[in-house]
């Protein structure tokens, strides 16, 4: 009995993590991939990449950014890739030779751990999360995890400027917990002071401020990173949506029956 | 031992706090893996998710 909650969520997860797979394909690795072109830092070890760059750069940076790229190597903030995630497949030192490989196992786990910690949250609040509902507890969950962090850090592109990656982390996991004590306290409670410091919570974040690079400067087109920021969002709304669903169909089928 | 099972509501109390808080550390514990560790292995496997999700990652 105690696993079977844990077992639905955890099938659940692993589903829709499996799903997002082609979904990322599609829309995202593609703009993940050319926006690698852009990392200078890569040339020295891999020449081909070095003529990307330069090509890339003439073709969709100004020409001025682009003669700044190419004789200013690592001038800029250009943040700099191992070898692995600059698409040299094999020779990184990524768990699976293969990037899709990868990319399919991160979503898998991704998935689970976060339909775990819907379910979790289902189970510790006395809340049902079915099939009734599960789209809503999706919505929630994306405006939580994915619309909220956004606000402050969009989602971002290798090669582009970034502050510091720890306090970035920290921002992060301190806007998603308190957006999502805050979402409780505007949904599930009724009482004034509730409403209020809800709205304070999730506000709170926001009005702080996620740590900014220094300089905006970025090799990265930006009509890519408009790109690639709204189909990041558009997908982790499908990510949630499928997720909620399917974890309210997993645990009514298995919550809900003769033991 | 025929246990009635039903929804999430209808579990002890205790019940529910043991399940949620073990499927909340593992949750936690698998997000922690995908999106933050710093281990370059870990990054390299899930950089492309790290960028879809909006997790920071360099």
């Amino acid at each position: 009995m105690i696993g079977r909650f844990f077992l639905a969520a955890l099938a659940a997860g692993l589903f829709v993590g499996a799903l997002m797979t082609p979904v990322h394909y599609a829309r995202l690795v593609p703009l993940i991939l050319h926006a690698e072109t852009f990392e200078s830092g890569g040339a020295a070890a891999h020449d081909h990449a070095a003529i990307n760059d330069e090509t890339m750069a003439l073709r969709l940076v100004g020409s001025a950014t682009a003669a700044q790229t190419a004789t200013d190597g690592a001038g800029l903030l250009h943040l700099v890739h191992s070898p692995a995630a600059s698409g040299e497949e094999g020779d990184g030192t990524g768990l699976f030779e293969s990037r899709l490989l990868g990319t399919f196992f991160a979503n898998i786990v991704a998935g689970a751990g976060f339909a775990l910690v819907l379910a979790a949250i289902s189970l510790l609040l006395g809340v049902p999360l079915t099939a009734a509902n599960g789209a809503l507890w999706g919505v929630v969950g994306f405006f939580v995890a994915s619309l909220a962090p956004a606000i402050g850090l969009a989602p971002e592109l290798p090669a582009m400027p970034a502050a510091d990656l720890a306090a970035r982390q920290t921002w992060w996991i301190a806007t998603v917990a308190l957006t999502g004590i805050g979402a409780y306290l505007l949904i599930l409670r009724s009482e004034a002071w509730a409403k209020i410091g809800g709205l304070v919570l999730v506000a709170l974040p926001q009005i702080y401020g996620a740590p900014q690079p220094d300089t905006l400067d970025s090799p990265v087109p930006a009509t890519l990173a408009a790109e690639f920021a709204s189909s990041s969002l558009a997908t982790a709304a499908v990510f949630w949506l499928v997720l909620g669903l399917c974890l309210g169909l997993a645990m009514d089928r298995f919550g809900a029956r003769e033991a | 031992m025929s246990i009635r099972t039903g929804t999430v509501a209808d579990l002890s109390a205790s019940t529910r706090l043991a399940v949620g808080i073990a499927a909340l550390f593992t949750g936690a514990f698998l997000i922690w893996g995908v999106g933050f560790a710093h281990s370059e292995a870990l990054h390299d496997t899930a950089h492309d998710v790290r960028h879809s999700y909006g997790f920071p990652c360099h």
